[in-house]
């Protein structure tokens, strides 16, 4: 009757810390909403941001515990868990800070403010988790939380009825994707008769599957993790989604899930199919889906009008050049990929915060009201072309050098279509993002362009990001080290 | 200030660039960002001075060398150096600098501020570009010129501003790219970023051919070599006279610097083998550029094409791959900066004067503004290349060293073909000055034109001394850039005497090669 | 005979849910997915997954059908207003619905299964909770967050919206 049980240690809990805090943060912001009620949500708003900031300040003070899990090994506490940690609190207390001056989340028709910030310390948390998920129960579990929490947040925190339409279209398809990556695991347990990573890959050293079968099972998985980066074909809500949120929303959910898919995807194929990546066509074919992606993402970004929109294309197009270090698996490549996360983190969060801080100005993200914005907001606008010139990849910003690493590892490689295909879309994502520029600088102011205000506590998160952006763009050696490290643990 | 002689590279390069803060934190008034600007123009020529009396001529190697350990483990640091080629460039640059800055005095009027800070932040930029010893260094500076510049066009140039920077952005951006993908490759097999580790790399030659076309494709584009000169004419026509003066006066240097500097001495075997059908694109160039520019009717369009046949002679001369056609390169490199430089300042007098442009608008100019008309008449004489003026020797030594190229098949026809550039070259610019100052003064809105200011000759008066010193002395010039020539210039003589044999195979036979060059040509 | 309750089983399944795809009336639909639900609960109980078996029971067919049903009853969708989908559309879902069965057919058929010996069935339960108390300690401890954030969420956004939906109607 009695199986033979191993009794976990339940001081592991203490490493949760971050963790902890945030969810607890998210019931206390809950909780306190409801006692406290006023004309803003002072109370959630402080918890969560005291929260995010205690969970940025254990992030860096809790060590990571090595290679052996915690807690019955589902989960597993490593410098590379550590490196996203920081990541997403980071992001969390940013978005916070923002949110308390956009009138897109407190603005007076607005309901809900309380569950909002709550909302974001939950799903903060649920995206540590991801990135510390080891085995396939907590892979599909902590998918789930945070894909649930997004679900609700484009849900009722919507604009306009073509909004409802993008929320329905991101809940169908993630149904959809987490259904088919599902399956996939299905078959994937069923081949190795394995749930965690490291099982997983034992099994499929010791008897190899068919070829057909392994390429059907990585396919539907990665349908899963493609819905969550949003690849090409699997980035139909991404656009839709990001336009109809309030845009601090969309600037997080632009890069925290986002760097979460990316996390949970490098430690689920780095220890599954690294031993194996020679005998299926993994290189060939994220080098397609790379380059389809970032040539989707940038094509269709040039017709933009709307900048969120725009934003949101470019964002696609960001996620074909992380792919690029995915290639072959290697320490390298991943490294890159790290490091050029937590630089894309920094400036598209930027950049979607100068739209919301314009946007909560002259209530318009049209290119065509950005007229010669560079010279009614100049300090705004100059931060903003800093992010500019960091997502098209100029030096001296970040965006370059994160670029350099991925474009080192690509030809170290050998794949030199992917780089010159990789850089061809650099040109082309040059000329939409010089058309903000170009609207912001060259245009004339037009006679009727209301003032343009923006709250000082936009200027402080900008700067906060802005300068970064550049900071990273010409020393990047400590960053770099912690995203090697990070590596360097698997 | 041994603190500053200790680094005076980075003085040099970065005094602009903090200029330039400096003016956007504090400059609330137009005339004391002015001020500012031009002490900081004229501080910094006086420093680069100092490179000059203390350069060491029998020296080859770089001097006033830094290295700063900056990233990855000193596999890329912050390393500046100076030979004699970058010695000249870097004082075209600074000497031209406070020129600009005073030319813009009067002509722009709206942002001044900001104005001054992007002319600084380019100035750093460009001089950076010529001392960088390190690839990403490099490539830093390089691409950073391209925003000042990009700003510099579209907010400050003519009616189509936006779509000429637009299209210098994207093309320049283009080309550079793809010199990046190279410098990367090249990163990934030598594990350092630094020059002499690359130039240490031993290429094969399959692999070089690639590396070559990508560096080479970069630079060519920013020359601009015939066919990918097509964003010159709307970036000069739409740019800001001081835009127009720092483009034709040292960005376009920027890419037969870089053919000098990184294609030819990294890529000996791929320069032999395909030196000599850029040799051609740019004898092509000369002769096009030259045509084009007899039928504009603009007069800053006509010194554009101009550039672009000038630029062809430039070419010609480092690919012929002699000492004697480099040094020539080089030489009419400055001179072409001091020449068309002048020529584009004289042509922004005239136009903030009567805001057109047009050749047929003016007629007769002579009797109305003779001190502008015998100075314009200088700088036409200099730059078709009148003995005497600068823009003599260097294409003199051009066309001898190409005529004596033994790795340039068809040597003797390209610089046969080429002088006539020099000849049409003669047409043209006579032919506008003909029907711009000579003749009657016809229409009544010049009858009014004021001659030029004391202010204006100032800024001209400088250019035209050297442009005389130049012309009668390249001797003090040409010994700074021998040693240096010679070195950057070794791998490829090195490996012409180590396998006589390979070369004959590597560059094109007679017959072959002379019907796709006469094919070329009617394209 | 095992074989013979397994075609049963999975014969009902398969079957049903034919027809919850392909049924012009809702009602229907909804009942035979109590078929579909029933028999994948069936085969749970012959893998000797028997606390998979109720729970699929007690959970899905006591709780979400009956609720699918009740919402169903009370929306009264007349049954000739259903959305039709078109024949140009039937052609292309169906040609890649075939080509997937083929494709999962092949997978299925042409893998080694990792494939345990049946044991003599054994009641699950006090393991599974062992197990979920011991070592799936984490994953239980998460899906209770999982589980509040679905009711917090659900309650969001269900309340009702004022302002909001006045001003979507008229845009």
């Amino acid at each position: 009757m009695f199986v033979n049980i191993t009794i976990p240690n339940w001081s592991d809990f203490a490493h949760f810390v971050p963790e902890a805090i945030m969810f607890g943060a998210f019931l206390l912001a809950l909780m306190g909403d409801v006692i406290v009620r006023g004309r803003k949500p002072v109370v959630p708003f402080l918890i969560t941001l005291l929260g995010a900031l205690a969970a940025l300040y254990y992030s860096f003070a809790s060590p990571p515990v090595g290679d052996a899990g915690v807690l019955g090994s589902l989960v597993m506490i490593d410098s590379f868990a550590g490196f996203f940690r920081i990541v997403f609190s980071f992001v969390a207390v940013v978005t916070i800070l923002f949110s308390w001056s956009s009138e897109e989340i407190m603005g007076s028709t607005r309901e809900h403010k309380g569950e909002y910030y709550a909302l974001i310390a939950l799903m903060t948390g649920g995206m540590m988790v991801m990135a510390e998920a080891r085995d396939l129960v907590m892979l599909f579990m902590s998918m789930e939380l945070v894909a649930l929490t997004s679900y609700v947040m484009a849900g009722y925190m919507r604009n306009s009825l073509r909004s409802t339409e993008a929320s329905l279209k991101y809940v169908i398809f993630g149904a959809v994707s987490s259904g088919i990556m599902l399956f996939g695991m299905s078959l994937l347990f069923g081949m190795t008769g394995q749930m965690t990573f490291v099982g997983i890959r034992d099994a499929l050293v010791a008897n190899p599957v068919n070829d057909l079968s392994m390429l059907v099972v990585l396919i539907m998985i990665m349908a899963g993790f493609g819905y969550k980066i949003a690849m090409v074909p699997f980035h139909f809500w991404c656009p839709d989604v990001y336009e109809g949120a309030p845009t601090p929303v969309s600037a997080f959910f632009s890069v925290g899930p986002k760097a979460a898919g990316f996390a949970l995807m490098i430690r689920f194929f780095f220890t599954v199919f690294q031993p194996i990546v020679d005998t299926i066509d993994w290189p060939l074919m994220i080098a397609i889906l790379s380059a389809v992606t970032m040539t989707y993402g940038n094509i269709v970004a040039v017709k933009q009008t709307n900048v969120k929109r725009l934003l949101a294309y470019s964002s696609i197009a960001h996620v074909g050049y992380l792919l690029m270090g995915f290639l072959l698996l290697t320490p390298g490549g991943l490294q890159a990929i790290l490091f050029y996360l937590l630089v894309y983190a920094v400036m598209n969060l930027g950049a979607f915060m100068f739209v919301s801080a314009i946007n909560n100005s002259i209530k318009s993200e049209e290119l065509s009201d950005y007229a010669g914005l560079g010279f009614r907001a100049p300090w705004a606008s100059v931060m903003m072309f800093i992010f500019l010139v960091s997502l098209v990849g100029l030096p001296p910003a970040a965006g370059f050098i994160g670029k350099l690493y991925l474009f080192t590892e690509v030809l170290r490689e050998g794949w030199y279509w992917l780089a010159i295909v990789g850089v061809l879309n650099s040109v082309i994502s040059l000329f939409y993002y010089m058309q903000i520029a170009r609207a912001m600088y060259f245009e004339k102011v037009p006679e009727d362009a209301p003032a343009v205000k923006i709250a000082p506590l936009h200027y402080v998160t900008m700067a906060l990001l802005a300068v970064p952006t550049l900071i990273l763009g010409l020393y990047w050696s400590e960053f770099k080290a912690i995203a090697d490290q990070a590596i360097a643990g698997f | 200030m041994t603190f500053v002689t200790d680094s005076i590279l980075s003085w040099v390069t970065f005094l602009p660039l903090a200029g330039a803060l400096l003016i956007l934190l504090f400059a609330r008034k137009d005339n004391i960002a002015r001020l500012i600007a031009m002490g900081v123009a004229v501080a910094d020529f006086i420093l680069s001075l100092h490179l000059w009396f203390h350069f060491d001529n029998a020296n080859a190697a770089d001097q006033f060398t830094e290295l700063v350990p900056w990233l990855a483990n000193g596999k890329i640091n912050y390393s500046m150096g100076l030979d004699g080629v970058s010695l000249l460039l870097v004082l075209l640059t600074t000497f031209l600098g406070p020129l600009v800055i005073l030319s813009t005095w009067s002509a722009i009027k709206h942002r001044v501020a900001e104005s001054m800070a992007f002319l600084l932040f380019l100035q750093t930029a460009m001089i950076g570009t010529f001392l960088a010893r390190d690839m990403l260094l490099f490539y830093v500076f390089w691409e950073a010129m391209l925003i000042p510049m990009y700003f510099i066009i579209g907010i400050w140039g003519g009616e189509r501003r936006i779509y000429a920077a637009v299209k210098l952005f994207i093309y320049t951006m283009a080309g550079s790219l793809l010199m990046l993908v190279a410098i990367l490759y090249m990163y990934s097999q030598a594990g350092t970023m630094s020059l002499d580790g690359f130039m240490s790399l031993n290429i094969p030659a399959e692999q070089q051919m690639w590396l070559f076309l990508a560096f080479t494709l970069a630079f060519a584009i920013k020359v601009p070599l015939f066919p990918f000169h097509t964003w010159l004419p709307d970036a000069h026509v739409e740019a800001p006279t001081a835009g127009s003066v720092i483009l034709a006066g040292i960005l376009l240097k920027m890419g037969t610097y870089g053919m000098l500097r990184f294609s030819i001495p990294l890529f000996p075997s791929a320069a032999i083998e395909f030196g000599p059908w850029f040799a051609v694109l740019a004898v092509i160039g000369i002769i096009y550029g030259a045509l084009v520019a007899m039928v504009q009717k603009d007069v800053k369009k006509l010194v554009a094409y101009s550039s672009v046949s000038h630029l062809g002679f430039v070419v010609l001369g480092l690919f012929s791959l002699t000492a004697a056609g480099v040094a020539g390169g080089i030489y009419q490199m400055l001179a072409h900066g001091l020449s068309t430089g002048a020529l584009f300042l004289l042509v922004g007098v005239i136009y903030e004067r009567r805001h057109t442009r047009l050749i047929s608008d003016f007629g007769g100019l002579a009797h109305q503004m003779p001190v502008y008309a015998s100075i314009f008449l200088f700088v036409t004489l200099a730059s078709i290349g009148l003995p005497g003026l600068c823009g003599f020797a260097g294409e003199f030594m051009v066309l001898f060293g190409s005529f004596s190229s033994t790795l340039l098949p068809h040597a003797k026809l390209l610089v046969i073909l080429s002088s006539t550039g020099v000849i049409l070259g003669a047409i043209y610019m006579l032919w506008m000055y003909q029907r711009v100052f000579l003749g009657k003064l016809a229409n009544e809105a010049n009858q009014s034109l004021k001659d030029m200011s004391l202010r204006e000759i100032f800024v001209l008066l400088p250019i035209l001394i050297f442009i005389i010193v130049l012309g009668i002395l390249p001797g003090p010039f040409l010994e700074k850039i021998e040693p240096s020539i010679d070195r950057l210039l070794t791998p490829v003589l090195e490996l012409r005497q180590e396998t006589p044999a390979d070369h004959h195979i590597t560059i094109p036979h007679t017959n072959e090669s002379h019907d796709s060059q006469t094919e070329m040509e009617i394209h | 005979m095992g074989d013979m309750v397994f075609y049963l089983f999975a014969l009902m399944t398969v079957l049903s849910g034919f027809f919850v795809v392909f049924s012009k009336n809702i009602v229907h639909a909804g009942f035979s997915l109590m078929f579909t639900l029933f028999g994948v609960a069936g085969l749970f109980a012959m893998l000797g997954a028997d606390f998979l078996a109720i729970t699929q029971t007690m959970v899905y067919i006591g709780g979400v059908l009956v609720l699918v049903l009740f919402v169903v009853m009370m929306t009264r969708i007349p049954a000739q207003n259903l959305p039709k989908s078109s024949f140009n559309r039937k052609i292309p879902a169906g040609i890649f619905s075939v080509l997937i069965f083929a494709i999962v057919f092949k997978v299925i058929g042409g893998t080694e299964w990792n494939v345990l010996p049946v044991d003599a069935p054994e009641a699950t339960i006090s393991m599974i909770g062992q197990k979920l108390l011991t070592e799936f300690i984490f994953p239980f401890e998460y899906a209770s967050i999982v589980l509040l954030l679905a009711m917090i969420g659900a309650a969001i956004l269900i309340r009702e919206r004022k302002i909001d939906d006045d001003e979507e109607v008229q845009s």
